[in-house]
């Protein structure tokens, strides 16, 4: 027999799981609507346990009901506990990806390539809850907004220290031409060049060029 | 004031240092101290951060001045222009993003008292509330909203434990002495008390660091 708290656990597995990964595992829809259930069910216990006392309950003179209420109690804090965990740490998750510049369509459609290839288009494979869409999409309004404060610094940029202005690089995928400030240049596939680190560290960081050396 | 800030007024290698220079010291101090100590630490109230906009605004002018210009010799300068400048920007996003660390960590704690929010930019404070309004929607609409309305707080402290978390003032740091001054710090066992020369490192809770640094006794290091 299930016992309280033990889908409140999984999704704790869940959240400990997705720490560790580089890639947002799919919403767990139905786990997170069960222990909601969980929680309204023991709600209800709750109350029509206390029904018949009125308003007058007294835990010492009958504490097998105020044992079971104890439990109650504990039992719906703690799954709730464990959903705010869960999504927290979802959440953490697509705020880093918005920081590091990712599209909510490329993280759709990554995960519908790696699960079952071709269906990328249909939106089924997509790893996100329809919130969490809404979510990363407004997280990304907001650091926008708040960059847009910052315009000479680029608070995505790198956060290793720099060393050189100018720096190797190799192109993994076309990248179309860049203006920088010694003309244009065009960055086809496998071609190397040497440029000014920070006209193309949004490049580097989005897998257009590597840094060489 | 003290007899050190007396000194230093009539010091005249003290003003003849110039602003700019202060203002990079005052950044690099700061950085330092936000990346070392556990908790968020004030927002620098003097206007520091809109000298050093305006600063780094001028260079980038600067360099696209001399960029037209094909003498080797302006070309040499443009690149240690520019190499300040990508180490300048690199401080101040290094700073940002540390304090943006801390208040995303803990941004109920940040914003439940007065006294925590003064700490916060005027920037900083939109951008935590916003964020905290999105995730508790967030939460609303994915589960928190179907439940009874007496378990959809976000800050209960329930059975004395708060839901919300605060940082771990109890955590080490390390400090430089920048004056002569006793220290006493918290140990497990027994609490120890030591006479500092200035410039002698020590490691101590930062709980006990703290009214030293914000005296500009100590800086962290």
């Amino acid at each position: 027999m299930p016992m309280y708290g033990d889908l409140g656990n999984k999704l704790v597995q869940h959240a400990k799981r997705t720490q560790n990964l580089t890639h947002l595992p799919p919403y767990q829809t139905e786990l997170v609507r069960a222990v909601t259930r969980e929680v309204r069910d023991l709600d209800k216990d709750v109350a029509s346990l206390l029904e018949p006392f009125q308003g007058s309950f007294d835990p010492s003179a009958d504490q097998a009901t105020a044992c079971t209420l104890l439990v109650n109690h504990l039992s719906m804090r703690r799954n709730k506990r464990c959903l705010l965990a869960y999504h927290r740490t979802r959440t953490d998750k697509l705020e880093e990806l918005v920081w590091n510049g990712s599209d909510v369509l490329d993280l759709a459609g990554q995960q519908a390539g790696g699960v079952n290839g071709a269906a990328a288009d249909s939106g089924a494979g997509s790893s996100l809850s329809p919130q969490e869409e809404d979510y990363f999409r407004q997280y990304g309004d907001l650091l926008s907004a708040y960059k847009g404060q910052w315009t000479d610094i680029d608070l995505t940029g790198s956060l290793e220290p720099p060393r050189d202005l100018f720096i190797d690089v190799r192109v993994l995928k076309d990248a179309g031409e860049i203006q920088t400030e010694y003309g244009a240049i065009n960055l086809t596939k496998n071609s190397q060049f040497y440029v000014r680190q920070g006209d193309v560290e949004r490049l580097i960081a989005q897998g257009y060029l590597q840094k060489l050396g | 004031m003290d007899i050190d800030d007396i000194l230093r007024e009539v010091d005249p290698t003290f003003h003849s240092i110039p602003q700019e220079k202060r203002d990079l010291q005052e950044l690099t101090r700061a950085w330092i101290a936000e990346r070392s100590a556990p908790e968020l630490l004030a927002w620098p109230a003097d206007g520091l951060f809109e000298r050093i906009n305006d600063n780094i605004k001028q260079q980038i002018e600067k360099v696209e001045e001399m960029t037209g210009d094909m003498d080797p010799k302006t070309n040499f300068a443009l690149i240690v222009i520019q190499t300040e400048l990508e180490r300048y920007r690199y401080l101040v996003r290094s700073y940002l993003r540390a304090r943006i660390a801390k208040i995303d960590r803990h941004t109920l704690h940040y914003l439940s008292t007065d006294e925590l929010r003064a700490r916060l930019s005027e920037m900083e404070l939109a951008y935590a509330t916003r964020h905290q309004a999105l995730l508790h929607n967030h939460y609303l609409s994915s589960f928190l909203s179907s439940f009874p309305a007496n378990l959809q707080n976000l800050n209960d402290a329930a059975a004395g434990i708060s839901m919300i978390e605060t940082p771990d003032l109890e955590s080490a740091v390390f400090i430089r002495a920048l004056k002569d001054t006793p220290v006493e710090a918290r140990g497990v066992d027994t609490d120890a008390y030591a006479d500092l020369k200035e410039s002698d490192i020590v490691i101590l809770r930062w709980a006990d660091a703290k009214k030293l640094v914000e005296a500009g006794t100590a800086e962290l290091v």
